[in-house]
């Protein structure tokens, strides 16, 4: 093994210090940006009374934004946000179509017409007690 | 304890309910028909919570709970239920016709309002506290109703962590404060991070180390290098090398290379600090405090961008000082004095300190804003052009943000860097001509850089080591009701103003004197004699002996009115 001077020894060294250095800064930089400030989006809605919602009807919700609708069979619920790139998708007769890249769904909101590759996700709703119903965005692809 | 007095009335009647109420196995008759009347109300809630040690504020919240709010708000903060009313007797179980808390209230007691006494946990409860703060201040300024403000704010601040704990919150041993409180949200959990002294501490370890391996490295110093071509600009700004002459420490005291130092830690923490601060008043003192409670290393960085302010306006005097008091002003070096004072009177800034938007600088803000208006004819205007409006509020924080943001930046880096570019083109620090030195080497660019490096590891390293154990100010918000009375000192570096304002007329003293002390110090090479060029480099030399003695007696009446501000301010 060679022997290494003095001078190289140290300069080795130090620039491994400085490295280290950079490292822990670019560490403590990472969790430093890993905080967030805002809290989620909530993932619960309340839809009122179980009564409002009587066969046959169809409600938007654009705060979710999701469509609510009563076949007769049950009420189910669909999240309106495009799977292509999150755009609200518009309700219309025959189902669904996106104002940003065209994408189209059926009324069961699944894909007619690309670029959207994956059906419109299904929320859960859930009658309560007091005979209201919930909306849970968390979840409930069926 | 007198403090408690007034809370006798309350102890009793607690006391009283306790003995009717919660104790049914007494064999009394009245106590009887008491029992069979709450057959499902089990009297093991009502016994004090057990003393747990070491306690946690939540823990002492609950003690002062038991003692003070239970009888109202009831055991598991559901507030005055008709379940909870079950555990009364049968005939104070209607507050208000009982007679005790109705509106025809006896003088010992209070009327519990109409609407009955709110749930303080469980689903939509306290919605309108968005955080521990408004809700301690809440509590310190509205309960117990009776009397209306009587808890201590240790006991309030317990009170608030013990809500927090009956909806849900898990604190641990962290405890809430003015600094801390409006950074933790009422409705959702946080997660603290953990502590930033490991962290901390191994960077300036590594640090020291790595300047330890400099300051082994053997140095080199080398005759004159044959000089090529014309320098350009960044040369100008970082020399290739200089005469070892003026690389003296005992002489620079390195002032202006560590005041450079400081400004890039200033932008780099700054930098960070933007992506978490919200420059609304309702929003900026919840976001500091936020980034220095709930951010990880957040208060470190905070905690480096304070303390390398404050350094600065020590370094940056002291640099002042030396240039004055070494004579190293004389022509052909007057005109980057100047920039220099310029520099000097651009970062004793005031927009940093106000963004807080504290209680801390609520006074100062009044103040330094308000002695605007004390300048002849355009003072007025003045105001309005800063302020934004007729008084401060967020268009005067909006002007703040942007100037300490954008244009002081702006400004202190053209500022700066001309003033480097203009020591090199006035022949660099300033020395006796080459024929007259001491010392005739000149230092290799490795060796200047490495000396430059070696000072900013040890810099930076202390900083560190200072940021992590001293923490920067912050108060609580600023509340409209104006219930917590903020501090009325001016920052440090201001403390003289303060003090000259106290003697006699707002203008004369807090505006003319602070100008005519910085034009004074403008013009000491143009009015008095300077040195020789032949005695620069060294201190005190004997050619501007009068500039000399009238800086010493500035200094001297500024550190005298200085130290008398802070302690009458106390």
């Amino acid at each position: 093994m060679k022997r290494m001077s003095r001078r190289e020894f140290l300069r080795q060294v130090t620039n491994f210090l400085f490295g280290l250095a950079g490292l822990l800064g670019l560490g403590g930089l990472a969790r430093y940006f890993s905080f967030q400030t805002d809290p989620g989006p909530p993932t619960e809605f309340d839809l009122g009374p179980v009564a409002a919602y009587p066969p046959g009807i169809t409600a938007l919700r654009p705060e979710v934004p999701a469509l609510i609708r009563n076949d007769g069979s049950g009420i189910v619920a669909f999240s309106l946000a495009c799977t292509h790139l999150g755009c609200t998708v518009e309700a219309n007769e025959d189902g669904f179509t996106c104002p940003c890249h065209g994408s189209r769904y059926d009324r069961d909101g699944m894909v007619l017409q690309g670029p959207a590759r994956e059906s419109l996700r299904r929320l859960r709703v859930e009658i309560l007690e007091d005979e209201t119903l919930r909306l849970f965005t968390d979840g409930g692809r069926p | 304890m007198p403090r408690y007095r007034h809370l006798i009335p309350v102890i009793i009647l607690a006391a009283g309910v306790m003995l009717f109420g919660f104790s049914p196995a007494d064999a009394s008759p009245s106590s009887q028909t008491a029992t069979t009347a709450t057959p499902t109300f089990d009297p093991s809630r009502l016994s004090q919570p057990p003393t747990v040690y070491p306690p946690s504020q939540a823990d002492n919240g609950a003690q002062v709970y038991w003692g003070m709010c239970m009888d109202c708000h009831g055991d598991r903060g559901q507030g005055l239920t008709g379940e909870w009313l079950d555990s009364y007797p049968p005939e104070e179980r209607d507050c208000w016709q009982s007679g005790c808390h109705g509106s025809d209230a006896p003088a010992n007691s209070f009327a519990i309002p109409e609407t009955g006494v709110p749930a303080l946990a469980g689903p939509g409860a306290l919605s309108r506290f968005p955080n521990a703060f408004e809700l301690y201040a809440f509590i310190r300024e509205n309960m117990p109703l009776f009397p209306p403000g009587s808890l201590t704010s240790e006991e309030a601040w317990s009170l608030a962590a013990h809500v927090l704990r009956l909806n849900g919150r898990q604190l641990g041993d962290f405890a809430l404060s003015e600094t801390n409180g409006s950074a933790i949200p009422m409705h959702r959990d946080v997660a603290l991070p953990g502590s930033e002294f490991p962290g901390g501490l191994a960077l300036a370890g590594v640090l020291l180390l790595a300047a330890f391996g400099l300051a082994l490295w053997p140095g080199q110093a080398a005759g004159p290098p044959a000089q090529a071509a014309r320098p350009g600009f960044v040369h100008h700004l970082h020399p290739p090398g200089i005469p070892a002459a003026q690389s003296r420490f005992r002489y620079t005291l390195g002032a202006g290379g560590l005041a450079v130092f400081l400004s890039l830690i200033l932008l780099v923490t700054g930098l960070l600090e933007m992506y978490f601060y919200v420059p609304t008043p309702e929003r900026a003192a919840v976001s500091v405090e936020t980034l220095t409670t709930l951010v990880p290393f957040g208060n470190l960085v905070r905690n480096l961008h304070y303390w390398s302010a404050q350094f600065l306006v020590i370094v940056m005097t002291v640099h002042l000082l030396r240039v004055a008091l070494t004579g190293a002003y004389a022509p052909p070096r007057r005109f980057n004095y100047l920039l220099g004072l310029l520099v000097f009177i651009l970062l004793l800034d005031f927009t940093g300190y106000v963004l807080r938007w504290d209680e801390g600088i609520r006074w100062a803000l009044v103040v330094g804003t308000n002695l605007l208006k004390t300048v002849p004819v355009i003072g007025e205007g003045l105001y309005r052009f800063v302020i934004g409006g007729a008084e401060p509020g967020l268009a005067a924080l909006t002007r703040f943000y942007a100037w300490h943001i954008f244009g002081l930046t702006l400004g202190a880096a053209v500022l700066v860097i001309w003033h480097a570019f203009r020591v090199r083109r006035d022949g660099g620090i300033a020395v006796p001509p080459p024929d007259q030195r001491l010392e005739r080497l000149r230092l290799t660019r490795s060796e200047l850089l490495r000396r430059e490096v070696l000072a900013m590891l040890i810099a930076g390293a202390a900083l560190l080591v200072f940021s992590l154990l001293v923490p920067a100010p912050i108060g609580p918000p600023i509340t409209n009701a104006g219930a917590i009375s903020g501090d009325s000192q001016a920052p440090w570096f201001f403390l003289w103003v303060q003090q000259l304002l106290k003697l006699g007329d707002p203008f004369l003293c807090g505006v003319l004197t602070p100008v005519l002390v910085v034009v004074f110090l403008g013009a000491l090479p143009y009015l008095l004699p300077n040195a020789k060029s032949g005695e620069l480099g060294r201190w005190f030399p004997s050619g501007n002996r009068a500039a000399q003695a009238l800086t010493a007696l500035i200094v001297l009446a500024v550190l005298v009115l200085t130290v008398l501000g802070a302690v009458t301010g106390q």
